[in-house]
């Protein structure tokens, strides 16, 4: 175990990969952004800068380039940088990866991993903030995975590259900095395996990407109240963990749904048909959803801050169901 | 509120570039004092080209903007204290403080919005000319973007379709790219305009740097595209200015001394070549002394008048209240 960044235990899951397997290629600039951390990425870059192509801006083709070198038998890691730019590759990713192991009656893999940077961001506006995680989610054929950790990122990160299936690997910038403990060496965590991140018998806070580290803090202020609340992370959404979630639910019999993305047909709505289809006999009350508002992310910076579903939604929502 | 400049009024002209220059400052002093305000793309290096393409249009013509979109709304007469105001995110501001920085947007000064998807703007344009020419309007549509702008692929759509329906619509690339620099473009063409003229789209190119040079050259285009014999793409080359994509709010090449114009051995510091070759706008300060037009203390007098007028703006933008979170839903449906 060593104690490192997010950024840098995702690196380290691509010089592994890179490092085991000479086909593995790269497109995409600025795999960590333009931030603070973003020279956690020299490792790679001196080592395997030259299986890192730099693009121009052109998402789609770029999409439609790593979809089909995929195809063709090299494992692709794809770098959109801000989840609104991967909106010029929607089409590609569920028209082509999406469906084309099935269509083509299983005889097509795509081992190919798209990532990007999703959620509010401070300042991002109407075209910089989006969470695309449920339109992706509402699409078959991809795999889909929100790390919230160090330690799963690298891990989750393994897996994704290691599947013949394409995946969206969606992260947010505001865990890059995030410190914890790193497995050294190579490992994964396989897809579809929840974490309870807190172990709670009042409420099941179900909580993705940075909406987990809100909901911990939640939890941690809910405890001086004398509320025991349990934190899922699902980590990733395609496959989906129902038997954590499930059980997590059926033992405190609350439920409160948290993330970034805008409410209607969102992660929460899936977790809540969960409850309603699996668990209703459990439930001692009904389920909310803590969510974005359906509005175009505003720049002012408090109408933005109105809009993130951080501590004090979350904390209010638990009350409500609490009764 | 400053009236756009007029064909042939040369002062005009000046006076219009030195309020976009000192405008784009006063941004970064902002971002320098409200760190919230984030990364800018400013126009600063691009006025000769902003100014010059503006005075060619008329009050009715409809333009669309990308994430360097400051300058085009206060040459076309945006109010600098709303512009601010909306940079800040305030109430008062042009969007209400809803778009901010990247998205500035004024449907009285002829704005559609201000799209930061690259090469949002282009399509959009393609669109705008469609629907004037359908109302029979005499209007036409403009669109600027970089370079970079090329290497998105619906730039190439849009293209194809104002020269198959012949849409009166002005392509203005302002080209700053830079031999092995990114960002900007990552174009095989190493000529930009070969990708209009291959799509048949008349093409025309000018150096952006030379406020004159872009105010006669636009005004030909703008009489083509508007006399109804489809787009014209003009390209602008341009130095880029060494700020035009930093992180952080510094004045790499400081803050503008329209007094270099004249005294050319204190231009220094390690863009010193920046300053003396490729500032559009010392150039024309230095064009319009040499023939003439200006004097040393007018040029001075206009600066000072410019900021003056600055400094209110950016008084009526700090005294904006933020607006309430309340308003959140406001306009999300019409
Ligand atoms: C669809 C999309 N992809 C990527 C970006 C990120 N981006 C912002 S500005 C820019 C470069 C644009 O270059 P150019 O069009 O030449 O304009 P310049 O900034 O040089 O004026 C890029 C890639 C974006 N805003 N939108
Ligand atoms: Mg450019």
């Amino acid at each position: 175990m060593t104690r490192k960044t997010y950024a840098e235990a995702l690196i380290d899951a691509l010089v592994e990969r890179a490092g085991e397997d000479e086909n593995f290629a790269m497109i995409g600039r600025g795999i960590l952004g333009h931030g603070a951390q973003a020279h956690f990425a020299e490792p790679l870059m001196e080592k395997y800068g030259h299986r890192v192509t730099d693009p121009p801006t052109a998402e789609g083709a770029v999409a439609s380039l790593g979809i089909g070198a995929a195809m063709a038998g090299t494992p692709m890691f794809l770098h959109f940088g801000t989840a609104s730019f991967a909106m010029e590759a929607f089409n590609q990713i569920i028209h082509e990866a999406g469906v084309a192991h099935s269509m083509s009656g299983g005889q097509i893999k795509v081992p190919i991993v798209f990532h990007m940077f999703h959620g509010l961001r401070r300042g991002g506006s109407g075209q910089h903030s989006l969470s695309p995680q449920s339109m992706f989610a509402n699409n078959p054929g991809l795999h889909l995975m929100m790390p919230t950790t160090p330690g799963d990122v690298k891990g989750m990160l393994r897996a994704a590259l290691k599947s013949d299936t394409p995946t969206l690997f969606i992260d947010h910038a505001a865990l890059l900095g995030t410190e914890g403990e790193v497995p050294d060496g190579p490992y994964e965590i396989p897809l579809g395996e929840a974490a309870i991140r807190r172990e709670g018998k009042d409420v099941t806070i179900v909580a993705t990407s940075r909406a987990v580290l809100w909901a911990e803090a939640a939890a941690d202020r809910l405890a001086g109240d004398g509320i025991d609340a349990e934190v899922v992370d699902p980590r990733s959404v395609v496959p989906l963990d129902t038997e954590t979630i499930v059980g997590s639910i059926r033992k405190t019999g609350r439920l409160v749904c948290v993330e970034e993305g805008i409410q209607m047909c969102s992660i929460g709505s899936e977790i809540a048909a969960l409850a309603a289809e699996q668990a209703f006999s459990s439930l001692k009350a009904p389920v909310v959803r803590v969510a974005r508002p359906p509005a175009p992310v505003p720049f002012s910076p408090p109408l933005e801050e109105a809009m993130m579903p951080g501590p004090e939604r979350i904390i209010a929502a638990v009350k409500t169901v609490m009764g | 509120m400053t009236a756009p400049p007029e064909p042939g009024n040369r002062v005009a002209l000046f006076h219009c570039m030195v309020l976009m220059r000192r405008f784009e400052e006063e941004v970064l002093r902002i971002a320098q004092d409200h760190p919230y305000v984030g990364r800018q793309h400013l126009h600063i290096g691009h006025e000769a080209t902003g100014a010059g393409v503006v005075s060619a249009l008329e009050a009715g013509d409809l333009f669309h903007t990308n994430h360097r979109n400051h300058g085009y709304l206060i040459a076309r007469g945006a109010d600098p204290g709303r512009a601010l105001a909306e940079i800040m995110g305030r109430k008062d501001g042009l969007n209400g403080g809803l778009g901010g920085p990247w998205h500035l947007c004024d449907r009285s000064a002829g704005f559609q919005s201000t799209s930061a998807m690259v090469g949002g703007s282009v399509g959009l344009a393609v669109g705008a000319a469609f629907g004037l020419k359908t109302q029979g309007s005499k209007a036409i549509s403009v669109t600027h973007f970089g370079d970079g702008t090329l290497d998105e692929g619906i730039c190439y759509e849009a293209l194809n379709l104002a020269s198959l329906l012949a849409l009166p619509v002005l392509f203005l690339c302002e080209n700053n790219a830079k031999e092995g620099q990114r960002p900007s473009s990552m174009l095989a063409a190493k000529v930009l305009h070969d990708v209009p003229d291959a799509l048949q789209i008349r093409s025309m190119v000018v150096d952006g740097r030379d406020a004159d040079a872009v105010a006669a050259t636009a005004a030909e285009a703008v009489a083509h595209v508007r006399g109804g014999s489809g787009p014209v793409f003009l390209q602008a080359d341009l130095e880029r200015w060494p700020g035009s994509h930093q992180t952080t709010p510094e004045f790499p090449t400081g803050v503008t001394d329209l007094s270099l114009a004249w005294e050319e051995d204190r231009i220094e510091g390690p863009h010193a070549e920046w300053v003396r070759d490729h500032d559009g706008l010392r150039a024309y300060a230095k064009k319009l002394l040499a023939d003439g037009t200006l004097s040393q203390d007018q040029v001075l007098e206009i600066d000072r008048g410019v900021l003056a007028g600055i400094k209110e703006a950016r008084a009526f933008a700090e005294a904006s209240p933020y607006p309430d979170p309340s308003r959140l839903l406001d306009n999300v449906f019409a």
